[in-house]
């Protein structure tokens, strides 16, 4: 896996202004769903952004299927692969549901407009909706929806589950499940470990900037005393997202 | 000839006329400038430049090929292409530092006008017109003469403003645009190129003011200074109406071009005053324009 | 004392300097360097950059013009000691109204509506007869004789032109450290914090805004001494626009730099026939803006500073 990851990350450092946010981060993503856990403030939105190239790196690479694309645009990155669902969701607030969708749909991909529609009904009722005159919930569907319309080969998710309602983390949690038995690498950033521990395979957690561990979900489960120390949850208190 | 209420009223008629034709015109004029600032933020300064260029092309145009409606094309494409380049050579690079691309904006208008001056001088240009727009006609209902290229001009204005809100409001590219209004980087997330959908936009406001520059130049003139007139009203319009908006345009020019010739024809010293005041009032009352939005 | 060395070297200069090098170039680069200061003051300290200076300088000049002595009989004549200091006020006057009209706006928003104010404080001069006399303005306006000394005679115009602007360098410095200075840098750093406690911004905005009327009114006051005339012209989209050359020259963020740009400025207008057709001298002038623009955004001072400190940093590695 080492050697032919989607996407790996080596050493990577970001400074934003005179703050130094990212501390030589090294990861990798392969088939199987990463989640990166972390409290407020550890950078993992950073990360999320860097990833993108909405933040130039100040050092490290960043290998998207074997290549290096820490110096390519923002739109170059998303043209070669890398979906992304942003932290706040970013909805157009002028543009409609249906023309969200419009603007980046393109023929002959995996994904169409009418296959979003399939997967978020609720969206197809909504279509003629500006973007700020969705819920929380729609907005959520819609930022993905968009995001899956570009057939990328990996997804980045940043906080997906942040300010919706349990019954819809939940749906979103099924989502990502079945993103991933379609072949697309998902990297989910979560700050809900119950939601990110039924998404996702393995988990990196994150601190003030740095990767510390690197374990599989099942892991991260058992071991409430690793929560406890970087994630600040108390035993049992995991559960409470439900 | 002109007699008691009659006569005011024939005299506030074609004043009326005057200023809906102004109005038509300080459109055209800003609503590029608008749709620029509206996406990049960028103040251009040398919009005005890119109107009178397109104004000196397209007469250049019909007076060696007699044809207006080369003319107006060409002076929309010449202006088009002049505006990709500013913003493909200079401002683009600059892009996020809106000082500094107001700044070289301005660097460039002051290298146009003076470029212009030297190739086509200080002379006053009229463009002349095709069979059908030159004379005049009596228009019903009103009882008043007023000249065929005027009336024109204001037709003009309303289809240019119905085609731009409908690429704006119905096409893919609008949709496009509309959303690197609200969110570049996310824009730019989903794979746009948006250094291209800008130098686009850039020329797109080129061909509209190049295009009103023929215009100007038909149904009035053009000389040197022509620009900052323009480059004024489409300033004074864009912060009346709001900024980045097509509605807001049209609402600003209709309020500064009929204000101007009020003031003109009842108050011939003083006309300056009224678009001064329009502006205190509107940014005292509503700062971001009429039908502008909040800024976030 | 180095700034009183400086003082004293540039006050000695009348006794070097020919007439055509004092007063086309020393006095003319003051007088143009103090209403650049008041430019630079609201740009460093408001952070605003506004277009609308040389309108201020014009309600100066043309309050001089309108109350003095004049060739056009347009007007009537008032004392000096009366004129001047009414000058001053309403410059100052105008320089808040401005603050109050643009109070809310902030960068390119700033900017657009001081530049729409100037511009139409020009077709405004250009209008009107009873005030402005129209586009031709008003000529033969003479300066004041003081205690027996003519302000027409080159060495006295330039000793007050570099006492006016050294002054105006000291009122800056004491503006920026009194309470009132520190609400306007409190503004320019965090307006909308400001806002959150409720404390007013309008104060302040206005108050920076009519301090810099009055620099800019000090300096179009000496500016229409030094012409001895003034029109529709001196408040137009040229001079906007060369001050705004001048302070970028300079350094926006340095109000000093007003008087560095100041001087280039100058030279450069003087000495530009000599390199380039007379009348091209706005290409000249528009593509020296675009490289200081594209090569050095912060002014020639910072420019010259980055430069001695990349050198001195050369120079001590190469010692190491």
């Amino acid at each position: 896996m080492a050697t032919d990851a989607l996407l790996r990350i080596d050493g990577l450092d970001l400074h934003y202004g005179s703050s130094h946010v990212l501390h030589g981060v090294n990861l990798q993503i392969g088939d199987r769903p990463l989640g990166i856990l972390g409290r407020n403030g550890m950078g993992k939105t950073s990360l999320c952004r860097t990833i993108m190239g909405l933040h130039p790196n100040s050092a490290g690479r960043i290998l998207f299927e074997g290549s290096d694309i820490s110096g390519l645009p923002p739109e170059r990155r998303a043209q070669a692969g890398l979906g992304y669902v942003p932290q706040g969701r970013r909805i157009f607030r002028s543009l409609s549901v249906e023309e969200h969708l419009r603007i980046v749909a393109r023929k002959g991909g995996n994904w169409s407009i009418d296959r979003v529609y399939e997967t978020f009904p609720r969206l197809k009722e909504r279509r003629r909706n500006l973007g700020d005159r969705l819920s929380g919930g729609e907005q959520q569907m819609l930022a993905i929806g968009r995001a899956l319309l570009l057939n990328p080969r990996l997804l980045v998710l940043d906080e997906p589950t942040e300010g919706l309602a349990p019954a819809i983390v939940s749906d979103v949690v099924d989502l990502i499940g079945k993103i991933t038995t379609e072949g697309i690498a998902v990297l989910l950033i979560e700050q809900n470990l119950h939601a990110a521990l039924a998404a996702v395979d393995d988990v990196a957690i994150m601190v003030g900037g740095e990767v510390v561990e690197t374990m599989t979900a099942d892991a991260l489960d058992n071991d409430q005393a690793m929560q406890k120390r970087h994630l600040g949850l108390e035993p049992g208190q995991a559960g409470k997202g439900e | 000839m002109i007699t008691g209420m009659g006569g005011h009223m024939t005299l506030f008629l074609i004043v009326t006329l005057n200023g809906l034709t102004l109005a038509a015109l300080y459109f055209l004029a800003a609503s590029g400038f608008s749709l620029i600032f509206g996406l990049m933020r960028t103040v251009n300064m040398a919009h005005g430049a890119l109107l009178l260029l397109g104004g000196y092309v397209g007469y250049s145009v019909v007076d060696t090929t007699g044809s207006w409606a080369l003319g107006v094309l060409s002076g929309g494409l010449a202006a088009a292409f002049a505006g990709a380049i500013v913003q493909a050579g200079v401002l683009g690079w600059m892009q996020g530092d809106e000082l500094r691309q107001t700044l070289a904006s301005i660097a460039i208008s002051i290298i146009m006008a003076d470029l212009m001056l030297w190739y086509w001088g200080g002379l006053t240009y009229q463009v002349e017109l095709p069979e059908a727009l030159s004379g005049g006609q009596r228009l019903p209902v009103l009882g008043v003469g007023y000249a065929n290229i005027r009336l024109a001009l204001m037709v003009f204005a309303l289809v240019t403003g119905l085609a731009l809100w409908f690429l704006i409001q119905r096409t893919r590219l609008g949709a496009v645009i509309r959303a690197g209004v609200d969110d570049q980087d996310m824009l730019r997330a989903l794979g746009f190129p948006i250094n291209r959908i800008f130098i686009l936009v850039f020329a797109l406001g080129g061909l509209l003011a190049g295009m009103a520059g023929v215009i100007a130049a038909s149904a009035l003139s053009i000389a040197p200074g022509t620009d900052l007139q323009f480059l004024l009203s489409s300033l004074v319009v864009v912060i009346v109406g709001g900024m980045g908006s097509v509605g807001g345009a049209a609402l600003g020019a209709l309020l500064v071009g009929l204000a101007e010739q009020y003031g003109l024809a009842y108050a011939p010293t003083y006309g300056a005053v009224f678009t001064f005041a329009i502006m205190v009032v509107v940014l005292a009352v509503r700062p971001q324009g009429l039908l502008g939005r909040a800024e976030k | 004392m180095r700034p009183a060395g400086y003082l004293l070297f540039l006050a000695l200069l009348p006794l070097v300097l020919n007439d055509f090098w004092l007063t086309l170039v020393a006095t003319r680069a003051l007088i143009l360097g103090i209403i650049a200061l008041s430019l630079t003051f609201l740009a460093t300290y408001l952070g605003v950059v506004s277009f609308a200076q040389a309108t201020l300088a014009g309600v100066a000049g043309y309050t001089i013009a309108y109350f003095g002595p004049n060739t056009v009989g347009v007007g009537f004549e008032l004392p000096f000691l009366v004129s001047i200091p009414l000058a001053l006020i309403l410059s100052t006057i105008t320089g808040g109204a401005i603050g109050l009209i643009a109070r809310q706006s902030r960068g390119i928003y700033a900017i657009m509506i001081t530049l729409a104010i100037g511009v139409a404080f020009f077709y405004f001069t250009r209008q009107n007869y009873a005030l402005f006399n129209g586009w031709t303005g008003f000529s033969g306006i003479r300066a004041p004789e003081i205690a027996g000394v003519s302000l027409r005679d080159p060495a006295a115009l330039y000793l007050l032109s570099l006492g006016t602007a050294a002054l105006a360098m000291v009122l800056v410095a004491g503006f920026v450290r009194s309470p009132m200075g520190l609400s306007v840098q409190a503004v320019r750093d965090a307006p909308g914090r400001l806002l959150a406690l409720g404390i007013p911004v309008t104060t302040p905005i206005v108050t920076a805004f009519a301090f810099s009327g009055f620099l800019a009114g000090s300096g179009g006051i000496l500016n229409i001494w030094y012409q001895e005339r003034i029109s529709s012209f001196s408040v137009g989209l040229g001079p906007i626009i060369d001050i705004l050359i001048v302070s970028v020259i300079g350094g926006l963020r340095h109000p000093s730099g007003a008087f560095v740009g100041a001087v280039v400025f100058v030279l450069l207008d003087t000495f530009a026939v000599d390199l380039i057709d007379r009348e091209r001298f706005n290409t000249l002038i528009g593509a020296v803006l675009l490289l200081i623009v594209i090569v050095a955004p912060n002014g020639l001072q910072q420019l010259a500073k980055d430069g001695f400190g990349r050198l001195r940093q050369s120079n001590s590695n190469a010692t190491e």
